[in-house]
């Protein structure tokens, strides 16, 4: 079988995603021997970001202009492109500073913006279309293979879209919320991690992002109802998903309270 | 799971002492599961000795059924696509255990799993268990706060006629044990004090006294028309809207919820793919999507598929899926209790 071309781009990020897949394909040596790696800047300095790509992965937030240009033309030149990683999928730790106005964010950190050309931070299907996610900080193992083996297949990818609560339960851990009265974010937060927190007898801060259509403001009460204050419940929401619609209607309801 | 062949359901009294050690000498042929207290909570788990039981235990949050008879992750086959498709059948394990403390609410959803995975298709997989599995009951010695099994009949003392193997009740010292099954007659070699009508009738008022401890309790009356005549009752959208998560925590610790996913996981050389079953809930957004769309988009209309399918739909299987066991309650973060719904729904028809 002809090797697929892969692509392994990094934008606003901590690069652990593309960490995280040197780890992988250095333990599974099929990755190795269905791909060529054209273009991954962690493992070679030698490849070019010219496609045409079979896969293109993209990790980190989109928060340059320069960046938006490139993913676009990625985009183009990619049969498939999956969004891995949190700041990928949902804008994740680059989009802390969502919530505030550009100006402002930029100011606090450097004396002189003349060489500052940070725009709003977004996730990567806010200018391309994706064809999955491959969520959590770092990514989920399970959900990378799914990526890679659905386009060697030709097949559609299934990802959980489901809540942490499922795994957590499948795995037979006492709820740390109800149980310890910790405020996890487990209820609103797409699975895919196998619950690991809630397993070490921590609550979920949400690295792997909201699930679909969850249901934040809820949770943001219940935490209220628990005696967690307002800024920590804003940081719990405000963390990984500001950026979000899901999180963003619980922290509006909460400066509405 | 037992057959039809006559067996003594004799009836004794044996020192709770003596009847662990019973439970201990089988260990040599059986696994022994039962309640073991872990932190501030019970769980049903594999003990080494009897002596780790905690018998006096409330509600455990997974029930014993859903952990031991229908598990939550099984692998079911494999296949190998090279060129043409071969498959490597996973033949049912079926380890001899004993579980024991099984409540009566317990034991109520495991026959009513019964049902569904030994009915009109017979899952070799739980069927293999089944038989395998004795299932020792305990009738409750307290009431947790949101028990309701009173009110659907399934507790807090076990009347079922049979699916089970053992039922205790306890007498201070003792348990009174009433032998179920032929499988359990012929194990039993404790003699004991055989007893009569007076120990019958002493096992009759501890289940009243038991009876009016009950904090939660549910109208049963009517309940298959209530929900069809409301469907869209404002308490679906307004519950989904201010508490319901979508968490699918309520089906997760429900013993009757059955449903399960079908999922298949390649091997990244791709010679090997292994199809497994596990947990499957209505709650989750995509339990509901097909060609075509998602018929239960709604938060509201999934929230009320749980609420309804607990205690509408007794004609799927003549029963309630509701055993009362109060978990779903405990355990959702946010406390919706299908008690108050269907307490609000009743206000409305009256």
């Amino acid at each position: 079988m002809n090797k697929l071309r892969l692509g392994f781009f990094k934008y606003s990020c901590c690069m652990g995603c593309s960490y995280f897949f040197a780890y992988v394909h250095k333990h599974v040596p099929e990755v190795l021997a269905s791909f060529d790696f054209v273009f991954i800047k962690l493992l070679s300095s030698k490849g070019t970001p010219e496609g045409p790509f079979d896969i293109a992965l993209v990790e980190g937030a989109i928060t340059e202009a320069w960046q938006v240009d490139e993913l676009k033309m990625i985009r183009e030149q990619s049969k498939k492109l999956f969004a891995i990683g949190s700041c990928a999928v949902i804008g994740g730790i680059p989009a802390i500073k969502a919530t505030t106005p550009e100006l402002d964010v930029e100011k606090r950190v450097y004396k002189n913006l003349s060489s500052i050309h940070s725009i709003k931070p977004h996730a990567v299907d806010a200018y391309v279309k994706v064809d999955g996610y491959i969520r959590g900080c770092p990514p989920a193992e399970r959900d990378l293979y799914e990526a890679l083996t659905s386009v060697l297949t030709g097949r559609k990818p299934d990802f959980p879209q489901y809540s942490i609560c499922i795994e957590c339960k499948l795995k037979g851990n006492i709820c740390v919320l109800i149980a310890d009265n910790m405020p996890c974010m487990g209820p609103v937060t797409n699975a895919g991690c196998g619950a690991l927190c809630p397993s070490m007898n921590r609550a979920c801060y949400s690295c792997f992002g909201p699930m679909k259509q969850a249901n934040s403001p809820a949770l943001a009460k219940k935490f209220k109802a628990m005696g967690i204050s307002r800024d920590d419940i804003i940081r719990k929401f405000t963390e990984f998903g500001a950026d979000t619609i899901e999180f963003r209607k619980a922290v509006e309801m909460v400066y509405e309270d | 799971m037992t057959g039809e062949r006559t067996f003594q359901k004799f009836k004794r009294l044996i020192p709770k002492k003596a009847f662990l050690l019973w439970l201990d000498s089988l260990r040599k042929d059986y696994k022994l599961i039962g309640p073991v207290k872990t932190g501030n909570h019970a769980v049903f788990k594999e003990v080494d000795s009897s002596e780790e039981l905690f018998m006096e235990y409330g509600t455990t949050m997974l029930s014993p059924g859903k952990l031991f008879l229908y598990k939550p992750n099984e692998e079911l086959f494999r296949f190998a696509m090279s060129g043409k498709i071969t498959i490597d059948e996973i033949a049912p394990i079926a380890e001899k255990q004993i579980i024991i403390g099984v409540h009566p609410c317990d034991v109520n959803a495991i026959l009513y799993l019964d049902r569904t995975f030994l009915g009109t298709f017979r899952d070799p997989h739980y069927e293999a268990r089944r038989k395998n599995t004795l299932i020792i009951s305990l009738n409750c010695t307290r009431v947790s706060e949101n028990c309701f099994c009173s009110s659907v009949g399934a507790g807090p003392f076990l009347h079922a006629a049979s699916g089970y193997d053992m039922l205790l009740t306890d007498f201070e010292s003792e348990y009174l044990v009433e032998i179920k099954s032929r499988k359990a007659e012929e194990l039993f070699g404790l003699e004991g004090r055989s007893a009569g009508r007076d120990e019958m009738r002493l096992k009759a008022e501890k289940e009243k006294s038991m009876k009016s401890k009950f904090k939660k309790a549910i109208n049963v009356s009517g309940l298959d028309n209530i929900f069809a005549e409301n469907m869209d009752h404002p308490i679906w959208q307004q519950t989904a809207e201010d508490k319901c998560l979508s968490c699918a925590n309520c089906v997760m610790v429900c013993p009757t919820c059955f449903c399960y996913d079908l999922r298949d996981e390649m091997s990244m050389d791709l010679k090997t793919v292994t199809r497994y079953r596990c947990f499957d809930a209505c709650q989750d957004i995509m339990f509901a999507e097909v060609h075509g769309g998602n018929f239960r988009q709604r938060r509201a209309a999934r929230l009320r598929q749980f609420v309804t399918h607990k205690l509408d739909q007794t004609n799927q299987y003549g029963v309630f899926g509701t055993v009362g066991c109060g978990r779903c309650i405990t355990w959702c973060p946010t406390g919706i209790d299908l008690t108050e719904i269907t307490r609000e729904i009743q206000k409305f028809k009256s």
